[in-house]
């Protein structure tokens, strides 16, 4: 790969000559390297930290708010694992998370590279795939939903066109709201990743494109040897952040289908919101919030490892 | 460079303007309460759109010039939540104004609320339409100030048009029939004989309190002709299908306010509002008050209400206060009040009645006033500690059969089924 | 700082060999022109292709956006209406007027603007401070500390939003700004973002300043951030734009009317039983003008190139 031997592939900081073996140098990187945490990092621990801390602490116990909190052990977990309506949430939010994260991660990469570069009037087109992303939830909710009408609608009046005479209900029917609402936020958030994705291009220096050239590489050939490895970073910030902004969807599925028809669209994020503050169970609240929490944490986990073991 | 200048004194003026906002720009600060007056604090929703809370504070402090009551405002699309969240906080707001019966319900049993027998005599336990709601084993922590209950608003103009006079004794065939013969699609704009919003309680609160069913028991056969009655309708093309009612965000007041439907069963708080709609020029509908279709028709009307209410914080700075603004607001003075601004008031009697009738634009004729007067106002959803759980089951399903994923007799099963298992256990 | 966009923006993928410097032969600039001109060509075509395509994505990323701005111009009882209607019947210009007396638009805005601006600056601050922490110096205890950091992002807001609110009123801040600036401007976000992009910087730069003798914080003011413009600008907007569009926080921690932002001062249209949507879009339209400003103007970065020069020494 010509990448190897121009540059080295972008990594975390290597042991120096000075670091290695030399504890003075150890203790003094300790302490540059928290002095430059510090500041965000005190925030981070109060106002974060903690709280994260004190609502898991809360999973084991029962509190309606008002009194004080009462220890029941496991007691919140057992109900939760014999409640219909976790494992229906979980589902969904796992099969939500699968259809969005990586639709948006292509469709912002495409369009990343679509937009990088110098035409005339190209930032008024970066400006308006931007636009989804903040424009009002309210508007992007009726007017999909308009979109998805199952008699009037566009969408199901083209499919009619092209000969699909079964055309889904869409957000009118449990099996095909999900995917409704997965369009619909790919739809929305595919501007904001680009953004991210528009930063990392940004990064790779013209010489490697060069240097593939000379070579006689391909446009797909530089695409595929040149950009995705420099990408690496960026493309693993925006799998781990879509990951987890896709467990946690909230917003979007509550102004669209407020988790219905049924439960089909009801996510983990809302039930916690239910449980806890809509019915005052915060400790079963937390417990969800818990469950939650490890399972994206070890989705994280996993993707943090590939990405360490690619980088050696 | 040039670009760099313009962008620094953007971000300077930019940075300018908003530092401007650090202190909160607004509005003016809180005035401190002043000297020897007492400051009652109040949460309400949405302080500006809810002139009923203007009108009650207005007066109390009229009457009471040693008090100043400071509303407390929060948006109306969350307020239970917030209240909540306040509440966990150690909140010392005085008097807590309860939405609806459900949340009521969850902060009495919290032990959250302070119980107030004694307002509730003074004012009357038997003029206070709506205080059963409020009876938790004897004891009541909470006042309604206002009760509103469901009737059916109808299009005069329309009516006529297609030779009805009045939609007097309406049984639910009769209404049936009346909306498909009133559906037309005329000069390429479709009308509805009626519109069913999206709320269950159009389907299943009407079908308790007409069966006298009980919507916590895990049992819903009682559902079952209601249910059949709107799916007909919405099969027959009478009322706006559910599906693109609710994904739409249908708005009822558009329905009715453009005329594109001639009938709609809904509360009485839209009272208020559509007659500030004709006032405003916004709408010219020629509208009329009916009593609720019945099961027969034998005159009696039942139909189903929501009562609003005032309750005392348990951590409340002066709770002596509260009780005494709560026992003004649930009285004659505070009915008076609201009646004035077309707010129905629970306190029910005759002077009351009368108070409310002399409103400007309200129809005098005979049915509007025996709309007013049902005979029997169950509450929309019973009062108990698994309301919250129950409603929010209760509504999942209303979504499968309306958009008729499920069958009626099926989705009564599930309903039933999930209650028992879910919530009851 | 010399602009270095023109040599250093990424290549057009679809071909178009570099232009050689240097003496051209009279038989090869014939030679030239034609290779020259056949190229332009094919890239005029390419462009058409392109600027096609965009205009047709942005017709349907723009649809919602507006109906919204219809929505806006008409009145209450006909937004919501059954079909859509894409134009107004009558236009109601009013509702832009009306707004600012309705309710206080101008405080509010000022505001949120105030919110939005400090913890933007917070945030890229404190963030790209930690983040060069994280990638560039090492220390025991680093990648488990980032983990952790990341780990709170996998929680939702719902979860913790109680304990938060708890502390903060026994700090004594709710109902106020502080509040949030102290919620928001030191989110794990920002660092994560930071670090990755700090990631794609190669060692030797710092390793070249280090030899020159600049200290841990001379190499990130003059090395790193020059250099990452593009992150930087992108976390500013994001944080921007996440602040501004912001309703739960402002609507826990805010409760007096002076104190508002836009967000919370649209839903106000909300009532108990109905919503006033011609405004509340009038107010959303308002309320977006504002950030497309920023975000134009901060598009730019996203192209400047960064000078890896240092790459030669």
């Amino acid at each position: 790969m010509t990448t190897e031997t121009i540059t080295q592939a972008p990594g975390p900081a290597r042991t120096t000559p000075h670091s290695r073996g030399n504890r003075k140098q150890a203790r003094r990187n300790t302490l540059i390297g928290w002095t430059f945490i510090l500041p965000n990092f005190l925030g981070f621990l109060a106002f974060t930290l903690i709280p994260v801390l004190a609502a898991f602490a809360l999973s084991f116990m029962e509190w309606t708010s008002f009194t004080a909190p009462k220890w029941v052990g496991l007691a919140n977990f057992q109900r939760m694992f014999a409640s219909d309506s976790f494992w229906v949430a979980l589902r969904n939010t796992v099969v939500y998370a699968l259809g969005h994260v990586p639709l948006t991660m292509a469709l912002a990469l495409v369009l990343a590279m679509l937009l990088n570069r110098k035409l005339k009037g190209i930032g008024f087109f970066r400006v308006a795939i931007f636009f989804p992303y903040i424009t009002s939830l309210v508007a992007v909710a009726v007017v999909w939903n308009m979109l998805f009408s199952p008699d009037s609608g566009p969408i199901n009046q083209f499919l009619h066109a092209v000969g699909i005479a079964e055309a889904p209900g869409w957000t009118s029917s449990s099996d095909w709201a999900l995917p409704a609402v997965i369009i619909t936020s790919v739809w929305r958030d595919m501007g904001y990743y680009m953004v991210l994705y528009l930063a990392g291009l940004q990064a790779i220096p013209a010489e490697l494109y060069e240097a593939a050239e000379v070579d006689g590489a391909s446009a797909w050939q530089r695409f595929w040897n040149v950009t995705i490895p420099s990408l690496r970073p960026t493309t693993f910030f925006v799998v781990v952040m879509l990951t987890v902004s896709s467990f946690k969807v909230f917003d979007l599925i509550v102004v669209m289908t407020n988790g219905g028809p049924g439960r089909s669209t009801t996510v983990l994020s809302q039930l916690i919101y239910q449980e806890g503050i809509g019915e005052g169970k915060f400790g079963y609240s937390s417990a969800i919030s818990l469950v939650l929490f490890l399972i994206v944490l070890t989705v994280t986990v996993l993707q943090f490892k590939i990405q360490q073991r690619r980088e050696r | 460079m040039k670009r760099t200048t313009l962008a620094g004194i953007a971000l300077a003026v930019t940075a300018g303007l908003g530092l401007t906002g650090c202190a909160g720009a607004a509005g003016p600060a809180e005035p401190q309460a002043a000297e020897g007056k007492t400051r009652l604090t109040v949460s309400v929703w949405n302080y500006e759109g809810t002139p009923e809370f203007k009108a009650l504070f207005d007066g109390y402090e009229a009457a009471h010039p040693d008090v100043d009551i400071e509303p407390v405002d929060i948006l109306a699309d969350d307020y239970p939540q917030k209240v909540t969240t306040m509440l966990a906080g150690g909140d010392t707001t005085d008097v807590l104004t309860m939405k609806n019966v459900i949340d009521y319900s969850r902060y009495a049993s919290n032990g959250q609320l302070q119980e107030i027998n004694s307002v509730v005599d003074t004012v009357g336990k038997d003029n206070l339409a709506g205080l059963d709601a409020f009876n938790l084993d004897g004891k009541y922590f909470a006042a309604p100030y206002r009760q509103d209950f469901w009737l059916l608003y109808y299009n005069k103009d329309l009516l006529k048009a297609a030779g009805v006079d009045e939609p007097k004794d309406l049984t639910w065939e009769k209404y049936s029939e009346l909306a498909k013969k009133l559906t037309s699609t005329a000069d390429g704009k479709k009308v509805y004989g009626t519109y069913h919003h999206i709320w269950r309680s159009v389907v299943q609160a009407i079908a308790a309190a007409q069966n006298d069913g009980d919507q916590v028991s895990g049992d819903y056969g009682f559902f079952q002709d209601q249910y059949t009655t709107a799916l007909d309708l919405q099969k027959a093309g009478a009322t706006l299908d559910f599906g693109t009612a609710k994904s739409q965000k249908t708005s009822y007041r558009t329905m009715f306010e453009s005329g594109q439907a001639a009938m709609m069963p809904m509360g009485t708080w839209y009272i208020a509002g559509i007659l500030q709609a004709k006032k405003d020029g916004k709408t010219n509908v020629n509208w009329g008050l009916a009593p609720l279709p019945q099961k027969d028709a034998n005159g009696k009307v039942t139909t189903f209400g929501s009562p609003t209410a005032f309750a005392v914080n348990k951590n409340a700075a002066h709770s002596d206060e509260a009780k005494k603004f709560i026992e003004w607001a649930a009285g004659e003075e505070g009915a008076k009040a609201i009646s004035k601004i077309g707010v129905v008031p629970a306190l029910k009697n005759d002077a009351v009645t009368a108070e409310y009738f002399k409103l400007d634009g309200l129809p005098t004729d005979e049915l509007s006033k025996k709309a007013f007067t049902p005979d029997e106002t169950a509450l929309e959803m019973p009062v108990s500690d698994k309301s919250a759980a129950t409603d929010k089951i209760l509504n999942q399903e209303h979504d499968l059969i309306m958009v008729g994923e499920r069958s009626v007799a099926d989705g009564i099963a599930e309903m039933g089924k999930r209650v028992k298992d879910e919530v009851l256990k | 700082m010399t602009n270095m966009a023109e040599d250093l923006k990424a290549p057009d993928l679809t071909g178009g060999a570099p232009l050689r410097g240097g003496a051209i032969s009279p038989e090869d600039r014939r030679h030239n022109t034609h290779r020259r001109s056949t190229r332009e060509r094919k890239k005029r075509t390419t462009n058409v292709i392109i600027y096609g395509a965009l205009v047709v994505l942005v017709v349907a990323l723009m649809m919602p956006f507006i109906w919204m701005v219809s929505s806006s111009l008409k009145e209450n009882n006909q937004v919501l209406t059954v079909p859509i209607q894409w134009i107004p019947s009558e236009f109601v210009w009013s509702n832009y007027t009306d707004i600012w007396t309705r309710i206080p638009m101008m405080g509010y805005l000022q505001n949120s603007l105030y919110l939005a601006v400090i913890i933007t600056c917070l945030q890229v601050l404190t963030g790209s401070l930690a983040a060069y922490g994280f990638s560039k110096v090492r220390f025991p205890g680093r990648d488990v500390l980032f983990l952790c950091y990341i780990g709170t992002i996998a929680v939702p807001w719902q979860a913790y939003m109680v304990p938060q609110y708890i502390m903060m009123q026994q700090l004594g801040l709710t109902n106020s700004f502080n509040a949030l600036i102290l919620l928001q401007a030191f989110g794990a976000f920002g660092v994560f973002l930071m670090r990755q992009y700090y990631m794609t910087i190669p060692d030797e730069l710092c390793e070249a300043a280090r030899i020159d003798g600049l200290s841990e914080y001379g190499i990130w003011a003059r090395v790193i951030l020059p250099l990452s413009k593009p992150a930087l600008a992108s976390l500013a907007l994001l944080t921007f734009v996440n602040t501004w569009n912001d309703y739960m926080g402002p609507f826990i921690y805010l409760t007096s009317n002076r104190l508002w932002t836009v967000q919370l001062g649209l839903r106000s249209f909300v009532g108990q039983f109905d919503a006033e949507y011609a405004m509340i879009m009038t107010g959303s339209v308002i309320s977006v003008i504002p950030i497309l400003f920023i975000f134009l103007l901060g598009q730019r970065y996203f192209i400047q190139g960064i000078a890896t020069s240092g790459m030669k020494g």
